[in-house]
């Protein structure tokens, strides 16, 4: 999301080594190199992203991209610590997936089709929705991004929003001023400041700002229109299909637990007697989980047990568990009014 | 006022510079309260409404608080360690003070002879390597990655001036030589080098190296940058002494060879002295643009002072209170950088004295 893809595009293009890389990686799987190692290389933040990369007051990484990593650690190599965090910059993340540095980027990255073709990465089954979205004063009276006519918004400079927010008003015909800063606190300075009617940003962190920044979060109200709606997924060297896989049933894993109620409190329950045959399957008492991934078959038991289902996982780092307080909304489970699925577990 | 003024009382002087006539008194006046009222805005904010502990954070939602220097108390051991493990901190506070401790002693004249600056900066280092690592002295070894905060950029800062400041000096030398070949390279590499932005260095250093590279020639990421760090260092300075040298007569050069000095000895004796104190002012300008350069670093994912500031209030308590935490990192960089400023002064007194 907030890259610069100019960065990327020409470090990797100007080495002309993108392919390079890949086909240098094509050769061994990157489940043996990580076996072998003993270590899973995941990728950090340089600083803190809310709720999703951040750093706890022991100097230790918490989040909802990192709870995933330390989930992945879990299923390969059976304890949630074996792995280390590469502190990456937005604009270096891919390039580090490219040479190695990683094994995988977790890290509120958005699914792009530039992404996915030309950078030469895969993209995981997605396990976030969020989007651009607006907020404005309550006192506007303003419903609707379309009724923002005449209207000045703030955003951060150089990111995918700026463009979604232009596109979006241009088609709905808004004539409206876009206002753009370098630093996140500098656009919500203007907000406040009232230099502008709206401040766009992803979604998410509207919400995390407006609850923790704002003495008067009731007198401001974030737009329900979202202007785009982009999946959140864990991105991967091209030309490893084993590899896609694993991270794919991992995150596939953990939401059909919640789907089957299997959390890391009543997962010893679940594995003594279980409920129904999917179950058995997930949680390994029947055999087959583990040999079609490479994997032990009680992965996604050992997962689950240490770091919970997604719901678990979500509360504790967005959710109710956490400062942010974020609802499910989108990202709860189809059955619950969400886009969260899962392949069919057969 | 050209005559040396007779000697005056404070008052006196006070009336002829502030209140000479009456605008003068007028414009005086204007400002000083002007500056006394940001003053008291300052210190009202950030000591008399502040709130200090940890535990009083939720005084810091009242709107009468000030600062909320909260966030220093609970989070400085990430602003100052970066990720470095939590049991280990007294080992990256030893570090740090270990490397501070090496550059205090190295400006004591004392140790100005190359024998004790090289065996004072090898014994800095290798306590500061042997604690931070910690796998040779028996301890949990800290791999480089999670070195970070104030320690990681006091020793990037001095790794990078003590690599850089003998190659610029190589570079300068090599840039002056008679052998076209030494001259044509020097050249190309201080001229290729200054048309990059550190960014861009840094960048290919840290992220497009290990691509070309084969995986046993790559190094610690944090090696690649030291390198890159300090090739563009000394390119600058290589540029700042070459100014010392051409302010330098070649008469003096001629001179000493005349004396029967070989051409080694005259360059030592003669000349580097003096190009040292001419490059003098431009060479602390250097190192300090350079220490609060280090912060570029954060572009490549090295976790420095500013990026575990970043960390420190990127996190749903402490959003609120990022104004504080840039002004601890600003505090900590001015004290520094106030203090190579200060050195600098010292140095240059000093070598005045010397000419007479």
């Amino acid at each position: 999301m907030t890259m610069k893809r100019g960065w990327i595009a020409a470090a990797v293009a100007a080495a002309g080594l993108s392919g390079i890389g890949t086909l240098a990686f094509a050769e061994s799987t990157t489940l043996k190199t990580v076996q072998d190692r003993g270590t899973l290389l995941c990728s950090g933040h340089n600083g803190s992203y809310f709720g999703f990369v951040e750093v706890n007051d022991k100097n230790e990484w918490k989040g909802l991209d990192i709870d995933l990593c330390r989930a992945l650690t879990v299923a390969i190599l059976g304890d949630p610590d074996k792995n280390q965090i590469v502190p990456l910059s937005w604009a270096q993340r891919f390039p580090a997936l490219q040479s190695g540095d990683v094994d995988v980027v977790i890290k509120a990255t958005g699914w792009t089709m530039g992404r996915d073709t030309e950078l030469g990465l895969q993209f995981s089954i997605p396990y976030f929705f969020g989007g651009a979205q607006l907020m404005v004063r309550k006192e506007l009276g303003i419903s609707t991004a379309s009724e923002l006519g005449g209207g000045t918004v703030c955003v951060a400079a150089g990111t995918t929003i700026e463009r979604i927010v232009a596109d979006h008003l241009k088609a709905e015909n808004v004539e409206h001023t876009m206002v753009s800063f370098e630093k996140t606190a500098e656009v919500i300075g203007a907000y406040k400041a009232g230099r502008c009617d709206a401040y766009a940003a992803w979604g998410p962190s509207i919400a995390v700002l407006l609850a923790n920044q704002f003495e008067d979060a009731d007198s401001h109200v974030i737009l329900a229109d979202k202007l785009s709606a982009e999946p959140i997924a864990a991105a991967m060297r091209q030309g490893d299909e084993d590899w896609v896989d694993i991270v794919n049933w991992m995150l596939a894993a953990l939401i059909k637990a919640e789907e089957l109620g299997v959390t890391s409190s009543n997962v010893d329950e679940m594995v003594a007697n279980p409920p129904n045959p999917t179950v058995a399957r997930l949680l390994g008492v029947d055999a087959g989980m583990g040999e079609r991934l490479g994997l032990r078959d009680t992965w996604a038991r050992e997962m689950i047990a240490a770091m919970g289902n997604f719901a678990e996982i979500y509360d504790r780092n967005l959710g109710e568990g956490s400062p942010y307080k974020l609802e499910r909304g989108l990202n709860n489970l189809w059955s619950n009014g969400g886009v969260l699925y899962t392949p069919i577990l057969d | 006022m050209n005559a040396a003024p007779p000697a005056i009382g404070a008052f006196e002087r006070l009336q002829r510079r502030a209140f000479r006539t009456p605008l003068d008194g007028l414009v005086t006046l204007v400002f000083v309260a002007l500056l006394a009222g940001l003053a008291w805005q300052a210190i009202d904010w950030g000591v008399l409404r502040a709130v200090w502990r940890a535990e009083d954070v939720a005084l810091c939602r009242e709107a009468a608080s000030g600062a909320c220097w909260s966030i220093i108390d609970a989070r400085h051991r990430l602003i100052l360690f970066g990720l470095y493990p939590f049991d280990e901190h007294w080992r990256s506070t030893s570090a740090a003070v270990a490397i501070i401790a090496t550059v205090v002693l190295s400006c004591i004249p004392w140790f100005w002879t190359t024998r004790r600056l090289v065996s004072l900066w090898i014994a800095g280092f290798a306590t500061y390597y042997l604690l931070m690592d910690g796998s040779l002295l028996g301890m949990a070894q800290v791999t480089t990655d999670k070195w970070g905060g104030l320690s990681l950029v006091l020793f990037l800062f001095s790794t990078v001036v003590l690599i850089g400041m003998p190659t610029g000096l190589g570079l300068a030398l090599m840039r002056r030589s008679r052998l076209p070949v030494l001259r044509l390279v020097a050249s190309l590499l201080i001229d290729f080098i200054r048309s990059l932005p550190l960014l861009t260095t840094l960048f290919t250093a840290a992220v497009v190296v290990p691509i070309l590279l084969p995986d046993w020639l790559q190094g610690d990421k944090i090696w690649r940058i030291i390198i890159a760090f300090s090739l563009f260092f000394a390119c600058y300075q290589a540029e700042v002494f070459r100014g010392g040298f051409q302010a330098i007569p070649s008469g003096q050069f001629e001179a000493g060879m005349a004396l029967g000095l070989g051409k080694w000895q005259a360059l030592g004796l003669i000349i580097l002295p003096q190009v040292f104190r001419h490059a003098l002012p431009a060479t602390i300008n250097m190192v300090v643009v350079t220490f609060k350069e280090t912060a570029v670093v954060i572009i490549i994912g090295l976790f420095d002072l500013l990026a575990s500031a970043q960390a420190a209030f990127g996190t749903g308590d402490w959003v609120a209170y990022y104004m504080e935490t840039y002004i601890f990192v600003a505090l900590i960089y001015w004290a520094f950088i106030t203090s190579l400023g200060r050195y600098g002064e010292f140095v240059k007194d000093r070598m005045k004295q010397d000419e007479h």
